[in-house]
């Protein structure tokens, strides 16, 4: 019995501790440093930097930052498309287009990269609903 | 020759374990019978000392503190006004000198049990609030806001005259439709979504009756029986999806209109949860 469960484990393994484990390294370092740092996984260095946080890291002009509110934009619209919008990201979004029409062009960047990452995990989110949803039913 | 054997045997849980989780969510293998078992099954096992039929009584079926305040508001029901004012809505002629009476089987009286249900026609679930204003609408009537006032009114008399009827919703067999839109609403019910990352089941079944902040979220068993509501917290009454509304935004989503066709689904699948017990609308809610 106990090989049975050993063997089960083996092939488990693969395909669920292994699979997450870099989402689970990454999100953990995320919540405990926050951006900007570096943690290593598997050998290698990563950092806990997410795209966005990358996008409005560029120098902050008018043109990169109308850029990056009409990605948010148009992600959210994406995010809006599959039903899975957030509540707060519009109002992010219009956020970033004030402090944009004021000349405030690295908060309008802060703003727009923070929606684009709302509307980017509430796709990721829908996605992973489409072929898992029913693991939320109790059994 | 044993360790193959072994691995045969871990393959085949495997392969199991995973089709036992796709059984009964897919449009070939989902089995709404088997589903309303399974949820009575999950309450009877979670509060063994409550009675199936209470929980057409909400959280109230389940939390003795909270019954007790309720009993007491129960004493002068909130919603007896709106009520009154429903009957008089209902009864007052349109300008065609038509009626709702006109509109609905049985004059509209005691009809709240079939409701929704699946319209082969117009290949939709029909809400009992959607024939309400399509009643309006067809005899040259401005259609009533979704959420609040009139239509809630309404829908409260039509409940109140529908009192103690024992739930029915039908999926028809010959309609594939009809089904799939039960497994939409049924998906949707268990989806996890908004910033929250929360389904109404994380709530209404694994979070019932345990604190959010200084709420005791009822069980989904019986959520549709006693609308619509006067909730303390709205100080009014309002109708089913204006709470689907509100539930969907706690999760911190941007929720979807009312009568929309993804929360008329979550309705149907609901509601059939519900077959068996009775409409005891409208209710009172904190």
């Amino acid at each position: 019995m106990r090989k049975l469960l050993a063997l089960t484990a083996v092939v488990l393994l693969p395909t669920t501790a292994l699979a997450e484990s870099f989402d689970q390294a990454f999100n953990m370092n995320r919540g405990m440093y926050g951006k900007d740092h570096t943690f290593t996984w598997n050998g290698k260095q990563y950092s806990t930097n997410h795209q966005e946080d990358v996008e409005a890291s560029v120098e902050a002009t008018q043109a990169n930052a109308t850029a990056l509110v009409e990605k948010a934009k148009a992600k959210n619209a994406e995010a809006g498309a599959v039903g899975f919008e957030w509540k707060l990201t519009k109002g992010l979004i219009k956020e970033a287009e004030a402090a944009l029409a004021e000349g405030e062009y690295q908060k309008a960047m802060n703003l727009a990269a923070q929606a684009k990452y709302h509307a980017r995990i509430g796709i990721q989110q829908h996605e992973y609903a489409e072929s898992n949803w029913h693991l939320s039913i109790p059994q | 020759m044993k360790i193959i054997k072994n691995l045969a045997v871990s393959v085949g849980l495997i392969m199991s374990a995973q089709l036992a989780t796709a059984a009964g969510n897919t449009l070939e293998t989902v089995d709404p019978e088997a589903d309303r078992i399974a949820l009575q099954n999950f309450y009877k096992k979670r509060f063994p000392e409550a009675e199936i039929a209470d929980y057409v009584n909400g959280i109230y079926a389940v939390d003795a503190g909270s019954r007790e305040q309720w009993n007491e508001l129960e004493e002068f029901p909130p919603y007896e006004f709106d009520v009154e004012a429903g009957e008089t809505l209902f009864n007052t002629p349109f300008a065609n000198g038509q009626s709702y009476a006109d509109c609905f089987e049985n004059g509209g009286i005691g009809i709240r049990q079939n409701y929704p249900y699946w319209n082969k026609e117009q290949g939709t679930v029909k809400t009992l609030e959607m024939e309400i204003n399509e009643c309006r609408e067809k005899n040259g009537e401005k259609p009533l806001k979704w959420g609040k006032g009139p239509i809630a009114q309404i829908s409260a008399y039509m409940a109140w005259t529908s009192r103690d009827n024992t739930i029915d919703i039908k999926i028809p067999e010959d309609d594939k439709r009809a089904l799939a839109a039960y497994l939409e609403g049924k998906k949707f019910f268990y989806t996890k979504r908004g910033q929250l990352n929360l389904s109404c089941a994380n709530c209404h079944m694994q979070g019932s009756n345990i604190r959010i902040r200084a709420d005791l979220p009822s069980p989904a068993l019986g959520h549709t029986t006693h609308f619509p509501v006067f909730r303390s917290k709205w100080g009014e009454l309002g109708t089913l999806h204006r709470r689907y509304k509100g539930c969907h935004q706690d999760s911190r989503s941007k929720p979807l209109e009312m009568q929309s066709e993804a929360y008329r689904n979550l309705e149907y699948f609901q509601t059939y949860m519900s077959n068996g017990l009775v409409v005891n609308g409208p209710g009172a809610r904190k």
